[in-house]
């Protein structure tokens, strides 16, 4: 069975005359002939398989190695840009704390970021995922192997978290590398007044990128249950887009602020609470909570979809 | 439709279930454990416990808290001021954290997106701190027990349900109904609610409901409903409160490094500023008429369209949150002028003719006699007070 699966992962670009068409219809057919049950010690080993098989996809993909390439140079730029600004008496506010500490450069650039920047690196790599297979028509051997499905859906699922925190990671580095080098260092200066020193500061970063991450993850989690509707990879992706530009835009109308804390993207720049003395937790578990009911509530429907779904490519 | 798909889809429309149960659990969680048992009491009884906790001369308990602030006053959409700009709260909701030691030991924080204003009083001195222009001032307070209230009118400070309370309270007299249930329930504490109703017809608020907690009698919430509207529209309340002593660093406050440091003396500016605003405000006394009486009394004063933006602030009227935070120091009066100038109507009658302007709460008319009527009454009532000469 693992062999079976890991020869399929190599292979399964090349389209071939493979006659696997195995749908949901064709084996409600023949519901007679029972799978017979894998040794319960192989199963997680195998997903496990999978999952490598799929990061090393993800992550040997030129597009995506240039994505995390755009987001890692903006904070060198933001940094160079205050760094150049930096002299100017009149900026206040986040350029001074920026110039004022190298740790604040990860928050500025963040706070940049969430808007537009890293809910798009996600959703390529998230509304790809299933979508991407069906279009080019390797779904199907994907699928191949008995009980895929759901395990499928767990597999591109979590490739897509791991790209998610891949990004926010790579954006906190670069700041902190480009902050270390154009500032200087020391104990941070909170929104609210009060200092820390550094070793607290890198772990407020810390729960900061944890933070961040779980809302890309949430996203991701939108991108895969457009993803398993269509088979053209762009529609989702843009799909995700669209829904993300229209909460901010619906976050800019003062009217519906009734709506605001339901929005996924209202939620990117709570990240702030770290910054905050004490450090704001309500504001951060409120924020996780509704990462986790976004969640459940986009895998469940891609799951309902995509277990039910005639594949035809 | 194949079998199982129902089953499938299960998932999904449970886990909507699920979510949308969680959201509206307050009320669910609330009427499934009954509501919350606390001995009856009259209106009076619960006024002298009221007054007697609040007036009691070491304040509230030590306490912490998230205070909400929502507006829905039916204004013209504001123009953008700053976040912690007085007339940013007149529409919209906005929240303060607030810690309270004690008379001398107070923080209030107002976050904003990646930024907060901190006032953080302790002994006899404050400090005022705003990280978007990464200003410190630090404030000497005069000695002898004054508390920094005046300071503070148009701080954050303004949006404790004590100060909002005690405003209230001071309205209670023959023009209203009060009853009182002891079913309420706020930011998870049982609570007294003290409704007061207005016996005028011509009132535009519906009533006021007042929470007091069950346990110490602190202002919890109060809720100013207009008529004709489920929902209120002011409210001010704790969304959070917890009374235990908040951690001492919360008091204690050093300048950041690199930041600017501003220094004034508190009792020094009283006595500069106090005299002048003394001055303002007998003139203003003066001028100022009240027409009708209780709910709905209607201010008259002066007022031409060129000196309105100086004279709205001393329209004090009951229940007019908006004379409250609007005019004196708002960041940009001229604008929110212009655009509450634009949704006046015209109207004439008997008394003349001039530019009505509605909002829920309060309703202001600017005759072109020369003369600003502001009260929380129907535009009926308030064009018959201006045939009052």
């Amino acid at each position: 069975m693992s062999t079976a699966e890991s020869t399929e992962a190599r292979t399964r670009r090349t389209p071939g005359l493979v006659p696997v068409a195995e749908t949901l219809s064709s084996a409600e057919r023949r519901p007679a002939e029972p799978v017979p049950p894998l040794p319960p010690a192989r199963r997680p080993w195998a997903f496990w398989r999978l999952l490598g098989s799929e990061l090393e996809l993800t992550f040997k993909r030129p597009r995506n190695l240039a994505m995390l390439a755009v987001v890692a140079c903006v904070p060198v730029i933001v940094g160079i840009t205050l760094w150049i600004v930096a002299g100017d008496e009149a900026m206040g506010g986040l350029v001074a704390d920026v110039a004022g500490n190298s740790l604040m450069l990860t928050f500025a650039s963040f706070s940049f970021l969430v808007l537009l920047l890293m809910p798009i690196t996600v959703s390529v790599v998230a509304g790809d995922s299933i979508a991407g297979e069906a279009g080019a028509g390797t779904l199907r051997y994907l699928l191949a192997a008995p009980a895929g499905r759901t395990r499928l859906l767990a597999v591109k699922y979590l490739n897509a978290v791991v790209y998610g925190y891949a990004v926010t990671a790579v954006v906190a580095l670069s700041a902190l590398v480009t902050g270390l080098i154009l500032f200087p260092a020391g104990p941070m200066t909170l929104l609210s007044g009060s200092t820390v020193s550094m070793a607290e500061g890198l772990t407020r970063i810390l729960i900061s990128v944890g933070y961040v991450g779980a809302g890309m993850a949430a996203l991701a989690a939108v991108a895969m249950a457009l993803s398993v509707f269509t088979e053209v990879p762009i529609g989702a992706i843009a799909g995700t887009m669209v829904l993300v530009i229209v909460c901010q835009v619906l976050r800019a109308i003062p009217q519906l602020s009734a709506l605001e804390p339901y929005l996924l993207p209202s939620r990117f720049t709570s990240f702030d609470a770290v910054l905050r003395s004490p450090i704001d937790t309500g504001a951060l578990m409120s924020g996780l909570v509704t990462f986790g009911a976004y969640i459940t509530l986009s895998l469940t429907i891609a799951w309902a979809h995509f277990s039910g779904k005639d594949i035809t490519a | 439709m194949r079998k199982g798909t129902f089953m499938r889809w299960g998932v999904p429309i449970a886990a909507a279930a699920v979510i949308g149960g969680a959201l509206g659990a307050g009320p669910v969680i609330a009427a499934v454990s009954g509501d919350p048992v606390l001995p009856e009491r009259s209106a009076q009884q619960l006024l002298a416990d009221a007054a007697a906790a609040t007036g009691k001369s070491e304040g509230p308990p030590p306490m912490s808290g998230t205070v909400q602030q929502t507006a829905s006053l039916g204004l013209p959409a504001l123009p953008q001021t700053g976040g912690s700009s007085p007339l940013a709260l007149l529409s919209g909701s906005h929240e303060v954290k607030v810690w309270y030691g004690g008379q001398d030991k107070v923080r209030v924080a107002m976050p904003t997106q990646l930024a907060e204003t901190n006032l953080i009083v302790n002994g006899d001195q404050a400090w005022y701190w705003d990280s978007s222009s990464n200003t410190a001032t630090r404030v000497k307070l005069p000695q002898g027990g004054e508390r920094p209230g005046s300071l503070a009118t148009h701080r954050p400070e303004d949006l404790t349900p004590q100060a909002a309370a005690e405003k209230m309270l001071a309205q209670v007299g023959e023009h209203t109904v009060i009853s009182v249930s002891n079913t309420a329930e706020v930011a998870g504490r049982p609570a007294y609610q003290l409704v007061l109703k207005p016996k005028a017809e011509g009132s535009l608020v519906q009533e006021v409901r007042l929470a007091l907690d069950g346990e110490n009698y602190m202002p919890l919430r109060v809720q100013v409903f207009a008529k004709g509207s489920a929902e209120p529209a002011f409210q001010i309340g704790y969304t959070q409160v917890t009374f235990t002593p908040p951690a001492a660093e919360n008091f204690t406050f050093t300048p950041p490094a690199g930041a600017k440091v501003e220094e004034q003396d508190f009792a020094a500016h009283k006595r500069e500023m106090g005299g002048e605003q003394q001055e303002r405000a007998k003139e203003a006394a003066r001028d100022v008429k009240v027409v009708g009486e209780g709910w709905t009394s209607v201010a008259v004063l002066p007022g031409s369209l060129s000196d309105l933006t100086g004279k709205k602030a001393d329209g004090a009227t009951p229940g007019g949150e908006e004379s409250r935070f609007g005019g004196r120091d708002g960041a940009d009066p001229a604008a929110l002028l212009d655009s509450v100038l634009k949704s006046a109507t015209p109207v004439s009658g008997e008394w003349g003719s001039g530019k009505l302007i509605t909002t829920k709460l309060a309703t202001a008319l600017l005759t072109d006699d020369g003369r600003l009527l502001v009260g929380a009454v129907t535009p009926e009532e308030i064009t018959k007070a201006a045939g009052v000469k």
